[in-house]
């Protein structure tokens, strides 16, 4: 509860934290007033060609003066990134709130679907899934008490999942004065990560003071049989490794998301981009576009499920590291 | 050879982005063929390797978008 009232505070910060690539006009009511002049700046020198061509389609997008003064690759990173949605909000803290409130209404449409201890429908699929974490995920890696983590696991799958999922729907946003699509992933956010991440760190760190103590924890950075003289190695490497280890979570599953983002719309903006060479390049290209777009959405369907699972797994097997040290 | 080094960062983007996908496609390449090949000698353990030729598929991808992130950053500041 405290973790989901930290997270949002950390969202809430998010459109005044400036993402570094927005052009810069939706920067005027922010704090970091330096970051546009240079951007600005730096993207008259967007690669030759584009410059031009897309002043009357991105006009046309756009509608407005807000753009001509960036390429398309500010179009896609202001597509992508975190921006204000309905106000002040952010479009990231809305569609992380709403995965939020999906993964409640999930769980308690799964649990009332249970007759005589036995689900029907929605509670069959969530059951499959909690199982599958708590037998071969939990107990497999955290050992004969990984079922007291399933809790915790259960939520970073669900959560991943549907907030990955979510985002691949476009909801409509009147911004700015005109519409656009604000359906953006929340994990493509580095502060939602950020924070998944940090629970996981808290996780780690708790199973192995809980189990072991703090002298215990602490101690089994330096395995026994240890020559001496590698211990002032061992040391800042392993305490490395505890804040890394929840790191590398942080950026793959941030990674995937944005990567899988900036691709459709990409193709999806070739749509406008060659509709401003002429209108009949802009007609042929639609049913390609769409078609790749497509795909990389089935993709990313895929990738949601895998990228789930493996966030829940790496948290999974470092809870075991720390619980039950293998040395 | 550009001496502007907005146009540098994207010469060296568009480097960085072919280096890292041959690095990542190598790598997941080279797991699908062991994957395949030990699948081919037990088809009854096709489960298990299936399940930990996914888990290390995504660790290789992770990072390789780690550096795709550079590459990225490199292209848009």
């Amino acid at each position: 509860m405290s973790a989901t009232l930290l997270l949002l505070a950390a969202l809430a910060q998010a459109p005044q934290a400036a993402p570094p690539a927005a052009p810069a006009t939706h920067e005027a009511a922010q704090p970091h007033a330096e970051t546009p002049a240079p951007h600005a700046a730096a993207e008259a020198h967007a690669p030759a060609g584009s410059g031009a061509g897309d002043a009357p389609s991105e006009g046309g997008h756009e509608a407005g003066a807000s753009q001509d003064d960036g390429g398309p690759a500010a179009v896609l990173m202001h597509h992508v990134l975190d921006g204000p949605a309905f106000g002040f909000w952010s479009k990231h803290l809305i569609s992380f709130v709403l995965a939020a409130l999906a993964v409640l209404l999930l769980t308690q449409a799964a649990r009332r679907s249970y007759r005589k201890g036995i689900p029907s429908g929605i509670g069959a699929l969530v059951e499959t899934f909690v199982v599958f974490i708590r037998d071969d995920i939990a107990e497999k890696n955290i050992g004969h008490d990984g079922h007291k983590f399933t809790p915790l696991l259960c939520s970073f799958f669900f959560f991943i999942l549907v907030a990955a999922l979510l985002g691949l729907i476009p909801f409509p946003q009147y911004s700015e004065g005109h519409w656009s699509f604000a359906g953006t992933t929340s994990t493509g956010n580095l502060a939602v990560t950020m924070a998944l991440a940090t629970v996981s760190f808290l996780a780690q760190q708790y199973a192995g003071i809980s189990k072991n103590g703090w002298a215990g924890h602490l101690s089994h950075l330096a395995p026994p049989g240890l020559p001496v003289f590698l211990l002032p190695i061992m040391i800042p490497v392993e305490i490395l490794g505890m804040f890394t280890k929840p790191f590398a979570l942080m950026v793959r599953l941030f990674a995937n998301m944005l990567a899988g983002h900036m691709v459709i719309t990409a193709l999806l903006m070739l749509i406008p981009l060659m509709a401003g060479i002429s209108t009949a390049f802009g007609v042929m290209i639609i049913p390609v576009a769409l078609g790749l777009s497509l795909f990389i959405m089935l993709l990313e369907l895929l990738v949601a499920l895998i990228q789930a699972y493996i966030f829940t797994l790496l948290s999974a097997i470092f809870i075991g590291m720390y619980a039950h040290p293998a040395h | 050879m550009p001496t502007d080094p907005k146009a540098i960062a994207y010469f060296a983007a568009g480097i960085g982005a072919g280096l890292t996908i041959i690095g990542g496609a190598a790598g997941i390449g080279r797991l699908a063929a062991a994957a395949m090949e030990g699948i081919a000698r037990q088809p009854n353990a096709a489960g298990d390797i299936r399940g930990a030729m996914i888990v290390a598929a995504g660790l290789i991808e992770g990072v390789t978008f780690f550096s795709l992130i550079v590459t990225i950053l490199l292209a848009i500041k």
